[in-house]
């Protein structure tokens, strides 16, 4: 094997896969965000916090003993109400008011730094760690990769077709853009607009929530987690495109590869200051971000 | 069919519908004229549900609809086609269409197609382009589109604010064959229009308004009440 290959092998292919890992459960969380975004124009500083609050359930239900696959399912169906419940009854309360942005923005914050302080009351301020529902690793072509993580790229990926599947393909995905371009004209069409928006914030959180079962037992569970994270989750949402799917993706997938190789040829110091560089340089010259909103063409 | 009475409509401190009464039959095409900003488009946007009434009443068959969610008109048959068509960007023309379908939300799935099919009938030339994204279509074609997709839900009102806007003369001649294949059809129709030689070919009724009163109402076959019309708005 030439020394290159083997360059390739053992250094640069196990980073650019830690990026992967890292890209797809950013990706995860993101994809709430954008979609709440786009749909509702509302920038959902409580995101992170969902995020937790998923690991959070997860965590209790499976000391009751319910197996980490059915929480996979339970876990995102708990949080749709929740979802919906906040947007009908906190949301909603200031979406129509003249300073809606600053306002949602002001509401959804609190409710963050709420939901984090009721996580440290009743979890503890330390990380749970759960245990690895796949055991063991696989090699293909001489790397090595955890099972889990590899469940979580394979998992990770069917989750992100579908849900864009769902959007750009389906009749409730029409209906969820045109309600995302033009409210009124949407609801003269008998679309019941308001459920809609709600539907969209309880489907992100949701998407939240599974995020949060999915990657604890990678990244663990513990009151601030959701803060942590939520950084990367609005740095791809504002580089991909506030709203856009594709962006997400696209974003997601690039900055953390970004991050994986500069953690490499820098310093891991480096990565972080590099990929919010970018957000800012990305906020200056095309602020849009690199692809458009849900339901703007 | 609708009956409006003592409607008031403000924007903020602005009075812009101030106290209108207007009654329209069955089957009737009613036109609503009048110089820019006199609030006929607000008149229109008030009966669909996109701005709440401040006072007065709104009734659609006997049943108000005054202060209701805009679905819930739509879904009581009332259809609006607004002034800037408002197709929405990437949807096709079939998703644009079938969204219509949400007017009529106990419909089964066979008369939802037979519905579409019916509408891609009248509209052969949507019907050729039912992939295509909506936004990418002609002027007219959006037009059209814009009223087919409310023509899906088989509305029994029909609001259409300004359907000649922007579009060139012969186009218009066009556009109005359509809206007379949809009185022919007994559809009855609340019309806002600026281009009064083409709207009076099909109105039964008429109100002209001036600084949101109506000032004027007439019938379309006399010819006193015409000019009465057209001194209004000239003036």
């Amino acid at each position: 094997m030439s020394e290159a290959a083997q360059y390739f092998q053992f250094v640069l292919a196990p980073q650019m896969l830690i990026g992967l890992v890292l890209g797809v459960a950013v990706i995860l969380v993101a994809l709430g965000l954008t979609i709440i975004f786009g749909l509702l124009d509302v920038i959902n500083m409580s995101h992170g916090e969902f995020y937790a609050l998923g690991a959070f359930v997860a965590l209790a239900l499976s000391t009751i003993g319910l197996p980490f696959w059915l929480l996979l399912l339970l876990v995102p169906l708990i949080m749709l109400p929740v979802g919906y419940i906040v947007e009908r009854g906190l949301i909603q309360r200031v979406f129509h008011s003249g300073d809606r942005h600053v306002r949602t923005l002001l509401l959804t914050f609190g409710l963050g730094l709420v939901m984090e302080d009721a996580f440290r009351l009743v979890f503890g301020p330390n990380p749970h760690r759960p245990e690895t529902p796949i055991a063991g690793g696989v090699e293909a072509l001489g790397i090595f990769l955890p099972s889990y993580r590899l469940f979580l790229i394979i998992v990770g990926t069917a989750i992100i077709a579908a849900v864009a599947f769902v959007v750009y393909r389906t009749r409730l995905g029409a209906m969820v853009r045109a309600a995302a371009f033009d409210r009124d004209m949407a609801a003269s069409l008998g679309v019941p607009v308001q459920h809609v928006y709600a539907g969209a914030f309880a489907f992100g959180v949701a998407l939240a929530g599974l995020a949060g079962v999915l990657l604890a037992p990678i990244y663990s569970v513990f009151p601030t987690m959701g803060r942590d994270f939520i950084l990367m989750a609005f740095t791809v949402v504002i580089v991909g495109g506030m709203g856009s799917i594709t962006g997400v993706v696209v974003a997601g997938l690039l900055l953390t590869q970004i991050q994986a190789i500069v953690s490499l040829y820098i310093s891991p110091v480096w990565s972080d200051p590099i990929v919010f560089g970018i957000m800012v340089v990305m906020l200056m010259v095309r602020p849009q971000g690199l692809f458009g909103r849900l339901g703007h063409g | 069919m609708l009956d409006i009475r003592n409607l008031q409509t403000h924007y903020g401190r602005s009075h812009i519908i101030q106290g209108i009464d207007l009654s329209v039959a069955a089957g009737e095409v009613f036109g609503i004229f009048g110089r820019n900003g006199v609030g006929k488009t607000t008149l229109l946007k008030t009966v669909a549900g996109w701005v709440k009434p401040t006072g007065g009443e709104i009734a659609f068959n006997g049943a108000r609809i005054d202060g209701l969610q805009p679905h819930r008109i739509a879904r009581q048959g009332v259809g609006f086609v607004p002034e800037d068509r408002r197709i929405f960007p990437g949807l096709t023309v079939e998703e644009n269409l079938t969204l219509g379908f949400l007017q009529v939300p106990g419909r089964t799935g066979a008369a939802n197609r037979a519905a579409l099919a019916r509408v891609y009938e009248r509209f052969p030339r949507l019907a050729e382009r039912s992939g295509q994204l909506g936004t990418t279509l002609s002027c007219v074609e959006q037009q059209m589109l814009a009223m087919a997709r409310v023509m899906v839900g088989e509305p029994k009102l029909l609001l259409i604010d300004e359907p000649s806007e922007g579009l060139a003369p012969m186009i218009v001649a066009d556009l109005y064959a359509i809206i007379a294949g949809l009185r022919a059809a007994g559809c009855t129709i609340l019309l806002v229009e600026q281009n009064l030689g083409e709207a009076l070919k099909f109105c039964d009724r008429f109100i002209a308004m001036e600084r949101g009163c109506v000032v004027l109402s007439g019938k379309a076959d006399s010819q006193g009440d015409r000019d009465a019309l057209i001194e209004s708005i000239a003036v």
